[in-house]
């Protein structure tokens, strides 16, 4: 097998970086968010009718488009247990940008030294079928899912590990698998809703990486979303 | 001897000819496969529809031909001294489907045969019946019946 070149190779820091940037921005947003949550909403205000011509308008303000945020579905509802104490956490890199998925929602690492079955009419995110010991592992192409607007074909070439994920028949194709570190609560920014990343459960700065929630991602693939 | 007979009714040995698609492994149920033709000339067909190749004689009768790779959204190849026309029936209808090649019969046990994923919208996965571990590796086993739709069915007889 040869010696994959390093994937930065094919994704520039600038990439991962402004990848990450989105990530924290999109964290931060919903931060904002929930602190401006308890106030409430007023109705709007009663127009009390004018004379026909009214005085000369005032110039309306442009207000800057703020893209509205997607509803905050309350946290507390669907909070994995793992989120309350402190984990170890699997780090992982795909196509540059580096991963950290709780050790608990993992299955096992499988090399990829053989071929993955491709199989026709699948979606793009979805690589083929892995034959294991333990059968058959469906394939996600992660760094396609997680990145679509930055992946790479080429990124394809330098996979080198399926993780399987744990009580699913899914496994999430990577690059390169790190270290496991030990993570507090406290050290990762939360996300408080589902947003259009509803696989992100958060970012933790310390490793500059986004933390992924396994089970609402193997939930979207399962329903092909 | 009894229990031995009994397993067998429980799961039944089937035959799958296998053939070879932008390298990977398919197969097709041996009892739908009538036989299996050298490359010979294609005559196309105007007006057909583009999963159509054109039609073949075969011993006097036309059999209408089908580009497989199309038809399972693969890019298409050239021709080689390995391809071939199967010959199978389906639909009540007998037709040909272009492969790179034909490789084997291989006998599965029904349990030996896995459901196969279902993420895919696009229409061509329901055309996947299952898949298998054989020969450390996967064969895809195509359900012929589902290939083409009802309409498509009815448009090949008009050809």
């Amino acid at each position: 097998m040869n010696n994959p070149l390093p994937v930065q190779h094919y994704v520039p820091e600038q990439t991962i970086q402004s990848y990450l940037d989105a990530l924290l921005q999109d964290a931060a947003m919903e931060l904002a968010l929930a602190e401006q949550a308890p106030q409430p909403v007023a109705g709007p205000e009663p127009i009390a009718p004018g004379p026909a011509i009214a005085a000369v308008p005032e110039p309306v303000k442009a207000q800057p488009l703020i893209e509205q945020p997607e509803p905050v579905a309350p946290a507390a509802a669907a909070t994995p247990a793992w989120r309350e104490a402190p984990f170890e956490a699997l780090l992982f890199d795909v196509g540059g940008l580096t991963l950290a998925v709780p050790l608990i929602s993992l299955g096992s690492i499988h090399s990829l030294d053989g071929p993955i079955t491709p199989l026709f009419g699948q979606p793009d995110w979805f690589l083929g079928l892995l034959p294991t010991q333990a059968g058959n592992l469906k394939v996600l192409d992660t760094a396609r899912w997680i990145m679509p607007e930055r992946y790479a074909p080429e990124l394809r070439d330098t996979l080198r590990f399926v993780i399987s994920v744990q009580g699913h028949e899914w496994g999430m194709a990577v690059h390169g698998v790190s270290q496991s570190i030990h993570l507090d609560p406290a050290q990762v920014k939360w996300r408080s809703g589902q947003g259009k990343r509803p696989w992100l459960a958060g970012t933790v700065i310390d490793q500059m990486c986004a933390l992924v929630d396994v089970e609402a991602l193997a939930e979207l693939i399962t329903a092909g979303k | 001897m009894k229990d031995n007979t009994a397993q067998r009714a429980d799961d039944p040995i089937l035959q799958w000819v296998t053939f070879r698609l932008d390298n990977e492994t398919y197969g097709i149920n041996v009892m739908q496969v009538q036989e299996v033709l050298r490359h010979s000339e294609i005559a196309p067909v105007p007006g057909a529809p583009s999963y159509v190749l054109g039609i073949i004689n075969l011993r006097g009768n036309v059999v209408t031909v089908i580009d497989t790779r199309q038809r399972f959204g693969l890019v298409s190849a050239p021709v080689t001294d390995q391809t071939r026309i199967v010959i199978i029936e389906a639909d009540r209808q007998v037709i040909g489907i272009l492969v790179d090649s034909v490789a084997e019969v291989v006998y599965l046990r029904q349990s030996e045969i896995e459901t196969a994923p279902n993420v895919g919208t696009d229409e061509s996965a329901k055309f996947i019946q299952g898949v298998s571990n054989k020969n450390d590796e996967l064969l895809i086993l195509v359900d012929l019946e589902k290939m083409m739709t009802e309409d498509e069915w009815a448009e090949l007889q008009d050809i």
